[in-house]
């Protein structure tokens, strides 16, 4: 009555071989993976563009910001019109470093005001359409074959949107040291054994699904742990190192993944109250996470191989509300950082008079898919417009090493 | 009822009766049409399988007793146990027992650490706590207090999912505590941003109270909770600049769904809602900041107050499919067709938004017990806890595993929703990481860590312990501090970890390591026990015989779909290899281990996190 489909037997010998991480060989089909490495870094909430690179030149935006601008002596000023956040310490350093572009007035047509949808907006790379898959994984479907195990990578406790893709099941975890099957010696070979079991998938989805998913968990839990048990903290990365310590990590093992996807998570950024001391406190994090990472990939000499993008779904109000803080706007500045970057500001920087909507939202002057096109075209040197579907303006922002 | 399934003779009976019409069901193929028709079965269809269906998705499932109980009832008088449970007591169910963290000082907490030191130095006095009048670290007792309000109110609220927890183990009416479970998930406040468990603890009552009421009377008594008030910054909303957060998510995730309103609807709904807020735990509505003029909304005209609001919102066609379509995926498929939402939207919008009639549809329809929506679930974190220890036979959640650990590990914590739209709930529910954490929540309580650590009381922040020890040496807290950061071992000095003492009125890592220690002298434990199931005898009380049965036994009892033949036999074999025969009785002496090892892999199966 049940058909046997197909047993395999995934994982041998895990328990000898911990601290010796054997190296991998992959067969590549596509001469498209350049070795470089993308990491995207989401700022979730909505990060206020306005206050973390804040246009002190300009007196607009004080007449916008009466209570919440912030004052010209507090800023760390980096040129005579813009102004870091105080708490952005370390974005700060590595902008001078040369080594953060600053792309202003990122956005989208019909902007959408809620965190979910324009959010599934950056995640897809299609608004207002209904895109299925993500475009890292759009990118994982063009730059790889389904063979190639592991290409993406997302630290978090569930699976971004941006990675999901039609080939790859990429592996999402938030605590390595826990991503094992724990279980006696006796038991190993039973629990790593997968037994499909295809003759009620039809009617039964959840169950192909889940049998999908324990497959790559199999493929991938002793890569990640190990590498995680190999790496030690050398640098500070602050109060929350946002994942990214992982992700080191994981580059210092030199795992195949090319595409690493986290989040500053569950709409931190919302500050629609009191905002500035969170606002701060918040940035400071980020920041000193972020430079971290890059001091990290300094330290093991691969500071050259990975870019970072800094990503929210939407800026906020230009206006401030009455409860010192802001509501859900629409354009802000995208960061895209590294070694291989030249520093600098790039796209147009927005109007506070001229270039605001009836709703006082930031026209944007920058659509966000030229950013993801920069990184596609210019940094993983594939063609952009397959998976964006159409050509985006790009901007030349690593021409030191690429 | 409780005290039949407690009668070991009769359940001996139950199980031989159960496992017969199970065998016997196993092979009956449901009519094909039944997916879509939300016409209700009859009696005749009505059988243990469906019963089982039936507490699985309106409860959190339940021992094969509990199921039988259920199947003997006949179809209308199940539905009946399980919605309209109004004569059910519950009388007996245990309150929270607070840990009285709480004074009223601790009233109108500031929104952060500098607010209240700022409102300190200003007035001279925060959180009930005087400034002192001279010397050093002024401002440290009042820092330290707000560091312990963070602490006490986050280990109280742990100690609140707790006992709802058990609550949903225990409680007569599964129903009633998975419709509250829902309702959390829909109206997601969070205790970061909430940060007093007496508020979160009232929302709790007041979804209970609601759970399977009238939907209006519901989003009105959660808009006026403290808590929601709080979440969605309404208290700040007020005449003249409004506050649009709580206007925005009462169209898009609580009533219509994005797409059917538009921005400058929310813009005139927050005018209406200006002026509400509350007085600690009371909802008050202020007149002065009430905006009093006329308002548009989806195209309706006039003074319109908050209530008015809603009731324009539940007017509109959306808001009836936009809450039954939650409702059919959480209760029935994820995988939707239009038409039945349709139809289910409709027998809303007769009732009047009263929820029990649409849940008692649902739960009766063919469409439920077709054989793609059986088995089609896939459990939360929480629903797959509850569900294993009622399966268990369990009255009350074990202290080892920690339940908020366990559940956090797989991406579920109660009242730590990620974002105001909640939990996304079905795959999302799943990653690689995660379905491997399932497999060890099996294993956590079947051999419980003895070198267990409750995180939330005893710090694993390796920069608060290197600062306890230094303090506790007689180190200064400048000195201390510094000693926290890694001294000069680290490369370079992150500025969040250099601002941590750079106001000399305070010092905020002193303050959250004080804060800490206070708050765990005045929060009460939780009890650390382990879970006590003689597995042994209940595989012997099924009246297996042979490993063939035992693992059959435990398969039919935790799993809703069942794994495929090789792998139970693998299942089997293993067993044999563990015990030197396939003779349960003659290896009931050293059975115990082995069949631990045995429920841990079923566990682990992916069909285990379908319901």
């Amino acid at each position: 009555m049940k058909n046997i489909k197909r047993r395999t037997f995934l994982k041998t010998a895990s328990a000898a071989s911990i601290g010796a991480l054997t190296p991998i060989k992959y067969s590549l089909s596509n001469e498209s993976i350049n070795g470089k490495i993308l990491v995207v870094l989401e700022l979730s909430g909505g990060n206020d563009g306005l206050n973390t690179i804040v246009p002190y030149g300009d007196d607009n935006y004080y007449k916008h910001r009466p209570k919440i601008g912030l004052k010209e002596n507090k800023l760390l000023k980096i040129d005579d019109y813009f102004g870091f956040n105080p708490g952005i310490v370390g974005l700060e350093a590595l902008y001078k470093e040369g080594k953060m572009a600053i792309i202003h007035g990122c956005g989208y047509d019909n902007p959408s005001f809620s965190h979910f949808t324009s959010m599934a907006y950056m995640h897809t790379a299609a608004p207002n359409s209904g895109e299925e898959y993500g475009w890292i994984g759009r990118l994982a479907d063009h730059m790889a074959p389904s063979t190639y195990k592991n290409f993406i990578v997302n630290v978090d406790k569930t699976q971004s949107l941006a990675v999901k893709s039609k080939m790859h099941v990429p592996i999402v975890f938030d605590h390595p040291e826990r991503y094992q099957r724990e279980g006696f010696y006796v038991q190993k070979n039973v629990l790593n054994t997968l037994v499909n079991s295809n003759n009620d998938y039809d009617i039964n989805s959840s169950r192909e699904f889940l049998n999908e998913i324990a497959n790559s968990a199999n493929q991938s839990s002793n890569l990640i742990s190990e590498a995680w048990a190999k790496y030690t903290r050398k640098v500070d990365y602050g109060i929350d190192a946002v994942d990214l310590d992982k992700i080191a990590a994981l580059i210092e093992a030199d795992l195949p993944t090319r595409l690493y996807y986290t989040a500053f998570r569950d709409n931190a950024f919302d500050t629609h109250v009191h905002q500035n001391n969170l606002h701060t406190r918040l940035l400071t994090y980020a920041s000193d996470a972020i430079r971290g990472f890059i001091s990290d990939l300094e330290r093991m000499g691969r500071a050259d191989d990975v870019v970072v993008l800094v990503m929210t779904e939407f800026g906020r109000r230009v206006p401030e509300n009455t409860s010192l803080g802001t509501d859900h706007g629409s354009a802000g500045p995208m960061f895209v950082i590294g070694t291989s970057v030249k520093g600098g500001h790039y796209g147009e920087i927005p109007d506070l008079v001229n270039g605001l909507d009836d709703g006082d939202n930031l026209k944007y002057t920058t659509d966000f898919r030229s950013v993801y096109a920069t990184l596609i075209d210019n940094w993983l040197k594939v063609d952009s417009k397959n998976i964006l579907r159409k050509n985006f303006q790009t901007f030349d922002i690593f021409d030191r090493t690429v | 009822m409780k005290l039949i399934w407690l009668n070991i003779r009769k359940i001996k009976l139950f199980i031989f009766v159960f496992l017969f019409l199970f065998s016997f069901n196993i092979s009956a193929k449901e009519n094909p049409n039944w997916y879509g028709n939300i016409e209700p079965i009859t009696s005749q269809d009505w059988d243990i399988n469906k019963a089982k269906h039936l507490l699985e998705r309106a409860g959190f499932g339940g021992t094969p007793e509990e199921i039988k109980f259920l199947y003997n009832l006949g179809l209308s008088k199940a539905i009946e146990h399980l919605v309209y449970y109004e004569n059910i007591s519950v009388s007996e169910m245990p309150k929270f027992n607070e840990s009285d963290i709480h004074d009223p000082g601790l009233i109108n907490f500031p929104p952060s650490r500098p607010a209240t030191t700022k409102l300190a130095k200003e007035t001279g006095e925060a959180l009930g706590i005087k400034v002192k009048e001279s010397g050093n670290r002024k401002l440290q007792p009042i820092v330290n207090k707000f560091f312990f309000w963070l602490r006490a109110s986050r280990l109280e609220t742990k100690r609140v999912a707790y006992w709802w927890a058990d609550r949903m183990i225990s409680s007569p009416r599964p129903l009633e505590e998975k419709m509250t479970l829902f309702w959390h998930n829909h109206f997601a406040n969070n205790e970061t941003k909430v940060r007093d468990y007496r508020k979160l603890l009232l929302q709790n009552e007041t979804f209970r109270i609601h759970a399977t009421g009238n939907f209006r009377d519901l989003i009105i008594a959660t808009a006026k909770d403290p808590a929601m008030l709080y979440f969605l910054d309404a208290g700040q909303n007020i005449k003249g600049s409004p506050n649009e957060n709580f206007a925005r998510e009462i169209m898009e995730l609580f009533t219509l769904g994005v797409g059917n309103y538009e921005e400058k609807d929310i813009r005139e709904a927050a005018r209406a809602f200006t002026g509400w807020n509350t007085n600690d735990l009371e909802f008050v509505v202020n007149k002065d900041l009430h905006d009093n003029e006329s308002k548009t909304i989806l195209n309706k005209t006039g003074n319109f107050s908050g209530e008015d609001v809603i009731d324009i919102l539940l007017s509109q066609e959306a808001a009836s499919k936009f809450i039954v379509k939650k409702l059919y995926k959480e209760f029935v498929n994820e995988n939707i067709n239009d038409d039945i939402i349709s139809d289910y939207a409709h027998v809303l919008e007769q009732n009047n938004f009263e929820l029990k009639p649409l849940l008692a549809a649902i739960f009766s329809s063919k469409d439920f017990y077709s054989e793609q929506n059986r088995g089609s679930h896939i459990k939360s974190p929480v629903e797959l806890v509850i569900s294993t220890y009622k399966k268990l036979g369990l009255n009350n959640t074990p202290g080892v595993p920690d339940f908020n650990q366990s559940t956090t590990a797989m991406g579920q914590t109660l009242f730590w929703p990620p974002t105001v739209a909640g939990w996304a709930g079905g795959r999302s529910w799943i990653t690689p990481a995660l379905l491997m954490e399932r497999g060890n929540f099996a294993r956590s309580f079947l051999y419980p860590d003895i070198d267990f650590i409750d995180k939330d009381f005893y710090s694993p922040d390796p920069k608060i312990i290197v600062m306890h020890k230094a303090i506790r040496e007689g180190a200064d807290i400048t000195t201390a501090t510094k000693s926290s950061n890694g001294g000069d071992s680290m490369m370079m000095m992150s500025e969040a970890n250099m601002m941590a003492d750079r106001d000399e009125d305070f010092n905020t890592r002193y303050g959250s390591y004080r804060g800490w220690q206070m708050a765990v002298s005045k929060v009460k434990p939780i009890i650390r026990d382990t879970i006590n199931i003689n597995f042994t005898k209940m595989v012997l009380d099924s009246g297996a015989k042979n490993t063939s049965e035992a693992v059959d036994y435990l398969i039919n009892r935790f799993l809703t779909v069942k794994i495929n033949s090789e792998k139970r036999m693998m299942i089997i074999s293993f067993l044999n290899n563990n015990l030197g025969t396939n003779n349960i009785i003659e290896a009931k002496t050293y059975l115990e281990d082995p069949l631990k090892m045995v429920l841990h892999l079923i566990m682990s199966q992916p069909e285990y996190q379908l319901g």
